[in-house]
């Protein structure tokens, strides 16, 4: 038996291959001005039991798809979304053409063990090429994360990879000034929440994230926690606050035993 | 210094910076640990839960190792009773010479021989881990030997590699008190994932006590075999969040079953028209797969994360054939490598905390009488790794 999504994936080609997922870049039809969608497949896990595998497929699948539009609502810039199939668990969302933030950042072009050691100016080249200064990135950041969070979705998995920066050349900005646009990508681990701790928790795994991807960043983060603060207004206090406890506890617990 | 060190002059010559090459671009870096010089003996003693270990392992010139012996003496209690501290830490007294001086035997050596005592630091239960701290410094006063202290879960992953020949492997470290995902990076064992509240094991050990099953061998061995006979997979939480796992709740989603009407405690229907059932090895069989389901996922999320092809599996748990079953399945889906152990390494012993604390020894490392004390709280990766590049 094969099914209309399986048959799309067959004539996609493969992008990547994560832990949960395999990532492919499709065309919903022939017609050559249709633009590509990304596919997200996940795919059967054979070490799982058949009716475990299929619930958590499907429950992730709408979950992820749930999330999307959840922003998408509330004005958060995410890849809109395309297809769901959630019994098959493959989830159609819009094509970004343009980076990953990581790789417009000094030090997280360095992902691939062959990289040379001269990433930094291409870094800021590749910066250039969106014509937006760091310190602004980073107000996009915080804004978009704050937007998010005014909708009580948590991302989950906040780190520079998930986030992307549209190229100019490949949409029409609303911005006055500036040529590009800020999108938050993979809600895989996202999950519904209006409690403090969860976004503070949030915000720390994307501080982590900076610092262990991009070297002397504090500067860098501490201006997406000022963008953030604005967005945020009233709802700030409480968050800044556990976020200081966060940051003294760490995310994990103390081991017992 | 309380020990006249008699192997530091030779141990320094080991590891003189003179005799380092220089150090190499990239991640090809040389082990800091030099060959022995002539060949080392230690005697490891574990007591951090419910089994007291000793073990004596040798590190010949050629850079192997072998294990003389390996005793072990578990505390076993009823069925539906968990093992408490101030008992557990009696049993260890009660068995301690006579496990050493069995494991002495076995390896043919005396204790003058040893050219250190091994010891559990940490973590663990309290009164446990004392009573063989204690054990272990009257042996080093009395016959004058340096002390180690060792982490539990390092002792475990550094057996683990010499067992199985694993190179950079990650590790899954599943036992009664700790659910870890480890990968090592730069002389740390950097924890990936961890349960945030109990560990997989002690929930399986809970659930054997509320279905009354025997703790002899061991309850998850027991939970194992009983699953066996279960057909039926009812639906429990799934609690991965990111590369951490929680257990509570399904401990108490299971244990709910019990109370269901459905639920038949002897595991046969009432009559014929009794089709409905709910048994015991249904739930082992529905629990093992969930929380089994759950630990494979992590682990692959941290091969992913770090590229790896190797998985060890260490820890009590670890002994678990259908858990070792679905990582090789995961492993093979990844083009992997599964290395799991049996029950003389994978459940608690002295000789991984013989091999771990030989491997500090050789690097220099000793603690010092007064500093010999034990902490239920030791994370793994407080630990640095000197004797890994």
């Amino acid at each position: 038996m094969t099914s209309a999504s399986l048959d799309l994936i067959l004539a996609s080609t493969l992008i990547s291959q994560g832990a949960e997922a395999k990532v492919y870049k499709a065309k919903l039809s022939s017609d050559p001005s249709d633009s590509e969608i990304l596919l997200k497949h996940r795919f059967r896990k054979g070490y799982r039991h058949p009716t475990l595998d299929g619930s958590l497929t499907r429950a992730r699948v709408a979950g992820e798809a749930r999330a999307l539009l959840k922003c998408l609502r509330a004005g958060v810039n995410v890849p809109g979304v395309r297809m769901v199939d959630a019994a098959e668990g493959v989830l159609g969302i819009e094509w970004i053409h343009g980076q990953s933030v990581r790789k417009l950042l000094p030090g997280g072009a360095g992902e691939d063990e062959d990289a040379s050691g001269d990433s930094e100016p291409e870094a800021a080249d590749a910066l250039r090429e969106y014509d937006i200064p760091v310190d602004a990135l980073m107000q996009l950041i915080g804004q978009e994360i704050a937007k998010m969070h005014l909708a009580d979705v948590i991302h989950g998995d906040l780190t520079t990879s998930n986030m992307m920066l549209r190229h100019p050349s490949s949409f029409k900005s609303r911005h006055p000034t500036l040529s590009t646009e800020l999108v938050l990508i993979d809600f895989g681990l996202s999950f519904h929440s209006s409690l403090v701790e969860d976004k503070a928790v949030d915000l720390y795994v994307l501080e982590r994230a900076f610092s262990s991807t991009h070297p002397d960043s504090e500067p860098l983060f501490a201006s997406v926690l000022r963008a953030y603060e604005q967005r945020m207004g009233k709802d700030w206090a409480a968050i800044g606050r556990r976020l200081e406890d966060v940051r003294m506890r760490g995310r994990k617990r103390s081991m017992v035993g | 210094m309380p020990f006249p060190n008699r192997a530091s002059s030779s141990l320094n010559s080991i590891i003189h910076p003179t005799d380092l090459p220089a150090p190499m671009p990239g991640r090809l870096r040389q082990t800091p640990l030099k060959n022995p010089d002539r060949p080392y003996l230690a005697i490891g003693l574990e007591g951090s839960a419910n089994k007291f270990g000793a073990g004596v392992i040798k590190h010949l010139e050629d850079g192997s190792t072998s294990v003389l012996s390996n005793v072990r003496h578990t505390y076993i209690t009823p069925p539906g009773e968990g093992f408490q501290p101030r008992d557990t830490a009696l049993h260890h007294r009660e068995w301690a010479l006579k496990v050493i001086n069995e494991c002495l035997d076995k390896a043919n050596v005396s204790m003058h021989d040893v050219d250190c005592i091994c010891f559990t630091k940490g973590p663990g239960m309290g009164a446990p881990l004392q009573s063989v701290a204690l054990i272990a410094r009257t042996l080093s006063l009395l016959f004058n030997k340096p002390l180690i202290g060792v982490n539990h879960c390092v002792g475990h992953i550094e057996m683990g590699r010499d067992v199985t020949g694993a190179q950079n492997p990650v590790v899954l470290y599943v036992s009664g008190g700790n659910t870890q995902v480890i990968a090592y990076s730069r002389q740390c064992y950097r924890i990936f994932g961890e349960t945030l509240d109990i560990a997989v094991g002690n929930c399986l050990d809970r659930f054997a006590r509320v279905i009354d099953l025997s703790n002899d061998p061991a309850p998850g061995y027991n939970i194992e075999q009983e699953a066996k006979k279960g057909k039926r997979l009812l639906p429990l939480p799934y609690a991965t969040k990111g590369m951490d796992v929680s257990f509570s709740g399904i401990l108490t989603a299971v244990e709910a079953y019990t109370f269901d009407k459905r639920f038949r405690k002897d595991g046969q229907p009432k009559d014929a028209n009794d089709q409905d059932i709910i048994t015991p090895a249904d739930l082992c069989f529905s629990l093992q797969e969930t929380i089994y389901a759950m630990l494979v996922e992590i682990t692959e999320r941290a091969m992913a994360h770090i590229g790896s092809k190797e998985i060890l599996i260490v820890g009590g748990v670890g002994c678990n054939e259908r858990l070792q079953e679905m990582m090789r399945i995961m492993a093979e889906e990844r083009e992997g490598k599964v290395f799991a152990m049996d029950e003389r390494f994978c459940i608690d012993n002295g000789i991984m905390i013989a091999q771990a604390g030989l491997l500090s020894f050789r690097m220099g490392f000793e603690t010092p009488l007064a500093k010999s004390t034990t902490t239920q709280r030791f994370r793994t990766d407080e630990v640095h790794v000197s004797w890994r590049a």
